[in-house]
């Protein structure tokens, strides 16, 4: 099982970020399935049940990664596996993101943000350790 | 001597004028009176029976009325009445032969001044109506005050009465509270931007205001002291930017500098807001859409320069050529967006000239012939007679029909259509353009024009723009006092209608 290369499910409205960060999650050992809508990512999703997600926020609408991951979390298998969420987000574009209040936390249920352009050794470092955790609270 | 009393006298008759009526039906005693009063300077008339004197009493005010009791054609007591009823400051006076306690109490109750017991000496008679006279000036003095004062308190009344529908009528909301907290003045507006069905005069309103108003008001209640400044905040009244109102707030004093109240203006500001914050969608849009081709070439850099992962060279050709594409997508953004805030700034130089939309249509899908081609698209242009020039800059209409030509190109089926009508009616010019494209849901419709909204489905997937050429069709056709409409089934093909003014430019 250890020797399986895991898959990751990476959704993602742009093209052409989806190939890159295809390519360079692919080049790290990890098998890439991917989708170009929040529509489309929980349709793979419940078809392939990936082992982890890194999810675009802005797709189709402007909290289509929100409401994957919301539904990923909820999901019987989904449940168990680490979601990351993509934003471009940033102080100057003003759109809000992260989860900053209670709400939000209970809402967003997403692991961890992670800022685009990706920094793969970030992205890699993060899913990792979220694969990492799971595993020593299994045992 | 002789000089000084004539003068007396000219005083006196400039001064007073005084005007007796005399009413008796005694005829000496009338001539006599009235010639003994007259040489006294009094204006005298007289009146031989009651009819008379109530004739000549209600006619004009006299200062003094001297009316005998008894006379054959009515009772003095009558006269007395009339005469007061008009003028109640007449001084009358009874004369009668007859002087009795109770005569004398009648007449009085009925409002004679006094009775004159006759006969009576010249001395006797002068001294009474002098007498008389000073009452009378009492009276219209008072008179004279109480009718000033009640100008004066009518006056103060209006004012009060003006002031307040100046400040019902302001705009803006008004509310002023004194130094515990309660309501002391208000106008309906007040009410409108506080959200408030009703305020009580006197009632604690303070617990009543959103807690940002409150505090506003509470920083000068709480110190309870005047200052001469004041404080400002801007308070979403109603959620969701519904009500946003700008309260300014300031402390009032008392004339000894004490604190005596705070007064509170609010000024409706929903609007305001509304486009600060269409502004900074825009911006954040503008930069999210600009962002997202920069990040993709950025990307692609990237992995050209990671010696770690492995290209082929199809896949380096295949990147090159997507980087090529979205560089001319940004390209293209950018344009657009430099146009939009030209149109927006309206600095726009336009060359207005007569136009003949037909040339122009048919130049615009003379440039579009490869693509029309590549689609085997049919392409029909019907032009009514008696098309009427249109007067515009050439370059901004060519824009217009080039979006929208472009739109019907892009969208379009393979083998498809391509109908361009043009007519008139009384004072557009009306352009149609019907395709038979992927149509648009109603939904779509509504936000066809806003920036940077693009239909996203499976069959869009592939088609490149910027999101941005309806809405500078859409400037166009405002900044020339037009209009546009769209008609679309989906699945089907929409028609847009350009309606552009041929008068009034």
């Amino acid at each position: 099982m250890l020797n399986d290369k895991k898959r990751i499910l990476l959704v993602d409205d742009d093209i052409d970020l989806l190939e890159q960060n295809k390519l360079l999650i692919e080049s790290k050992g990890y098998e890439v399935i991917t989708a170009e809508s929040g529509k489309q990512g929980w349709e793979v999703f419940t078809k392939e049940k990936p082992d982890a997600a890194v999810i675009d926020l802005i797709m189709e609408e402007h909290d289509s990664g929100f409401i994957l991951s919301y539904k990923i979390k909820k999901d019987e298998h989904g449940k168990n596996i680490p979601v990351i969420i993509l934003t471009s987000a940033t102080y100057v574009t003003g759109f809000k993101f992260g989860a900053s209040t209670k709400e939000e936390k209970e809402w967003i249920k997403c692991d961890a943000f992670i800022h685009k352009p990706v920094v793969i050794d970030e992205l890699i470092h993060k899913l990792e350790s979220f694969v990492e955790t799971a595993r020593t609270e299994k045992v | 001597m002789e000089k000084a009393t004539s003068e007396i006298l000219i005083e006196k008759k400039e001064q007073l004028e005084i005007k007796v009526l005399i009413v008796d039906d005694e005829k000496g005693l009338r001539t006599g009176t009235k010639r003994l009063l007259e040489r006294e300077g009094y204006i005298v008339v007289t009146a031989e029976n009651g009819n008379e004197g109530i004739a000549y009493g209600t006619s004009e005010e006299f200062d003094i009325a001297i009316i005998d009791l008894k006379m054959p054609d009515m009772d003095g007591i009558e006269v007395l009445k009339k005469i007061r009823e008009l003028y109640p400051n007449t001084i009358c006076f009874i004369a009668t032969a007859y002087a009795s306690y109770e005569t004398a109490i009648e007449s009085t109750k009925l409002g004679a001044y006094s009775y004159i017991p006759k006969p009576f000496t010249p001395e006797e008679l002068l001294d009474h109506i002098r007498k008389g006279y000073e009452k009378r000036a009492y009276l219209l003095e008072a008179e004279r005050w109480k009718k000033e004062r009640e100008e004066r308190l009518l006056e103060v009344a209006f004012e009060k009465t003006r002031l307040n529908t100046i400040i019902n009528s302001i705009s803006d909301g008004l509310l002023v509270v004194n130094k515990d907290g309660e309501a002391v003045l208000f106008n309906p507006s007040a009410l409108k931007y506080l959200n408030l069905d009703n305020i009580e005069i006197e009632e604690n309103i303070i617990e009543r205001l959103h807690p940002e108003a409150a505090d506003l008001l509470n920083k000068f209640l709480d110190t309870g002291i005047y200052e001469p400044k004041s404080y400002m905040a801007e308070i979403e009244i109603k959620p969701n930017h519904e009500l946003v109102v700008e309260a300014n707030c300031s402390s009032v004093p008392h004339p000894d500098g004490s604190l005596a109240g705070v007064v509170v203006v609010l000024r409706n500001i929903t609007e305001y807001k509304k486009i600060e914050m269409l502004k900074n969608q825009f911006v954040s849009m503008v930069s999210h859409e600009l962002k997202a081709p920069i990040a993709a070439v950025y990307g692609y850099l990237k992995i050209f320069d990671d010696s770690s992962i492995k290209l082929t060279h199809e896949q380096k050709k295949n990147y090159i050529n997507r980087s090529v594409i979205r560089l001319d997508g940004l390209l293209k953004m950018v344009n657009d967006l430099l146009d939009i805030s030209r149109i927006e700034m309206k600095t726009v130089q336009r060359e207005i000239k007569d136009l003949e939309l037909q040339e122009i249509l048919r130049f615009v899908l003379d440039t579009f012939q490869i693509e029309i081609n590549k689609k085997k698209l049919s392409v029909d242009l019907a032009v009514d007679t008696f098309i009427p020039p249109f007067k515009g800059d050439f370059d901004e209409i060519n824009r217009l029909f080039t979006n929208l030509i472009s739109n019907a190109i892009k969208y379009n089926r393979d083998e498809g259509k391509i109908n361009v009508k043009i007519c008139k009616d009384n004072s557009y010019i009306v352009t149609e353009i019907t395709d038979t494209g992927i149509g648009l849901k109603p939904e779509e419709q509504k936000k066809l024009f806003s920036e940077f909204f693009r239909v996203k489905n499976e069959k869009t997937k592939n088609i490149s723009g910027t999101g941005l050429g309806l809405s500078i069709v859409k400037r166009i056709v405002d900044a020339y006092a037009g209009k546009i409409e769209v008609e679309s089934e989906y699945g089907t093909g929409t028609i847009f209608k350009v309606y552009l003014p041929y008068k009034n430019l």
